[in-house]
């Protein structure tokens, strides 16, 4: 059987956790072969693939909860913070550059400075740097733009799509609350 | 008086938190737990603890009804982060009692040194209770206008208009008021007198304990300060602008605002577990330590003590020499050593033999090794020591 060219890099990056982005060449690769690498995955690991517009990844009971969380948390007050100063914060995320020193400043003035100091990631700007630069890039979750500036791949959508779920959920149940 | 053990009391409470915390809230709604309504709580926990709640002192009976005891009550608020929000006036009597304080303590400077300490402590204590009382408070408007702004409870845009301008009033426009540096009659610009009056008495008192004192004061305004600079800057960039913050509904920032709430108790969206391939097994650590622990010596060391007393042996040069003087000339130097020391008693030892050896360097003695080269064995409690023949005679004589 023929596999496609780039077949051993898209197995590697997605069982890396890495989002693979619609304007990488290998994304491509994927949607032509959809049909195959949706049964590949999941014959060979179990896991589910996940094919959008923007980007290809795997989803999968075997999650990693601790840096989800984490990633969570930031995204949750760079939000707030960034609502808090009056700006459209799907807009900001979508289209904006982010410096290093614009994120320690939004996350040491934020009201949740407790929650901030209190996450290994996140506490201070040194632990904000590595994780931004490395536990977030190493998933495709940013583009490194310069030492100190990136800015958010289409993967940032996975989250604010989890906030709705959540609201949405929360909604329900006080609206059941109340009814019953 | 209480009989009970503290640690019984703390044990019952930590046993029946659900049963403490409903009766928190009802009394955080209601103000009092009705009699009825306690009967409700303890049966719907199936629980027959009132009297363990009113032996204990965690309740008190006012009238027919019950409440919980002001220190268990501000205990459970401070474990819960619930706070009631104060009004103004409950935060401002800490102004009057601060500045009286402090009028006092710098008109009294050399009075009574005794009302002096007991004044410090008092002005120590009420800037305490003044700058927790405003971060419980700034904790409290914070999550009224955070549920505000993540709108769960879906009220219409005018009754949240009506709610935020009803906080802003009565809660958050007073507090800036009594937190803002610029307002001369704020006790912020109070606490900053007394910080520079603490710092100037922290160097120029004579009195040490009235110094130390003024020292503690003046540290413990720096914490205040900062403390408080940071609730001001909260209620500046977060609670007065809440109106217009409020303006702007989204769907994400609700389910944010509901995440940060409490991020632990919700699962994080699904995030692929990566497998680790590490150059070594995941288990080398295990297994190194069973590898090793096959060499730890279980039985016990015993350190006995010699049952035996030996009596110490001391050479005496004086003695012996003089022996081998009148033994002269010796044919075989090491046999005179085994009958002097054998007749001396003793065990045979090597420090014995080493010692006697050393009368061979007197200059009285000539020393000629046999002929043939031979050599002989001694041998000691611990050791066979080989040594030539060695034939003496006086040192002089044929």
């Amino acid at each position: 059987m023929d596999y496609p060219e780039s077949h051993k890099k898209i197995v590697e990056e997605l069982l890396e956790g890495k989002f693979i982005l619609s304007r990488e060449e290998h994304y491509n690769e994927i949607k032509e072969n959809e049909e195959f690498y949706v049964s590949f995955f999941k014959a060979s690991f179990g896991h589910e693939l996940q094919i959008t517009n923007e980007f290809v990844r795997l989803v999968s009971e075997e999650t990693d909860e601790k840096l989800s969380r984490d990633v969570s948390i930031f995204f949750a007050i760079l939000c707030y913070e960034l609502d808090k100063q009056g700006k459209n914060f799907l807009d900001t995320l979508q289209y904006s550059e982010f410096s290093m020193d614009e994120i320690n400043s939004l996350f040491e003035e934020s009201s949740w400075i407790d929650l901030v100091h209190s996450n290994k990631h996140l506490k201070d700007s040194d632990a904000r740097k590595r994780f931004i630069f490395s536990s977030m890039a190493k998933r495709n979750i940013i583009d490194k733009i310069a030492d100190e500036r990136f800015g958010f791949t289409a993967a940032y959508k996975v989250f604010m799509e989890y906030a709705k779920d959540l609201a949405q959920k929360t909604l329900e149940d006080k609206r059941s609350q109340i009814s019953s | 008086m209480i009989k009970a053990e503290p640690k019984t009391i703390l044990y019952f409470i930590w046993n029946y938190f659900d049963v403490v915390r409903d009766l928190f809230d009802t009394q955080s709604k209601e103000g009092i737990i009705r009699k009825e309504v306690l009967e409700v709580i303890l049966e719907k926990g199936k629980k027959d603890i009132k009297t363990q709640f009113l032996e204990y002192k965690i309740l008190r009976k006012v009238n027919d009804d019950y409440e919980l005891r002001d220190v268990y009550y501000k205990l459970v608020e401070f474990i819960l982060v619930e706070f009631r929000p104060l009004l103004p006036e409950e935060i401002e009597k800490f102004g009057t009692s601060i500045s009286e304080l402090f009028r006092k303590i710098t008109e009294g400077i050399n009075e009574d040194k005794n009302i002096l300490i007991e004044r410090l402590r008092g002005l120590s204590s009420q800037i305490k209770e003044f700058t927790e009382s405003v971060e419980k408070n700034s904790i409290r408007l914070l999550n009224e206008t955070r549920e505000l702004k993540s709108n769960v409870n879906q009220i219409d845009y005018r009754d949240k208009i009506q709610k935020a301008s009803f906080w802003i009033q009565y809660y958050i426009n007073p507090l800036n008021s009594i937190l803002d540096v610029n307002h001369s009659e704020s006790i912020t610009n109070k606490l900053l007198d007394v910080s520079g009056f603490a710092n100037q008495k922290r160097l120029s008192i004579t009195d040490e304990t009235v110094r130390q004192l003024f020292e503690q004061l003046y540290f413990q305004l720096i914490q205040s300060n900062d403390d408080l600079l940071r609730q001001s800057k909260l209620l500046t960039n977060e609670l007065l602008p809440l109106i217009e913050r409020i303006r702007t509904e989204s769907l994400i920032l609700t389910g944010w605002i509901e995440f940060l709430r409490s991020p632990d108790k919700v699962s994080p969206p699904s995030l692929l577990k990566t497998r680790n391939d590490n150059p070594y097994s995941t288990r080398a650590y295990l297994n190194a330590k069973e590898y090793f622990e096959q060499f730890i010596t279980q039985e016990d060391a015993v350190i006995e003590n010699d049952e035996e007393n030996h009596e110490r042996w001391v050479f005496n040069r004086t003695f012996y020499r003089q022996r081998l003087a009148e033994s002269l000339p010796v044919e075989n130097f090491f046999d005179w050593c085994n009958s002097e020391l054998g007749s001396n008693g003793g065990e045979m030892s090597n420090e014995k033999v080493f010692a006697l050896t050393s009368l061979l360097f007197d200059g009285d003695v000539e020393v000629v090794s046999a002929s043939d080269g031979s050599s002989m064995q001694i041998v000691t409690g611990t050791s066979r020591l080989f040594v030539p023949k060695l034939n003496l005679k006086k040192n002089g004589l044929p």
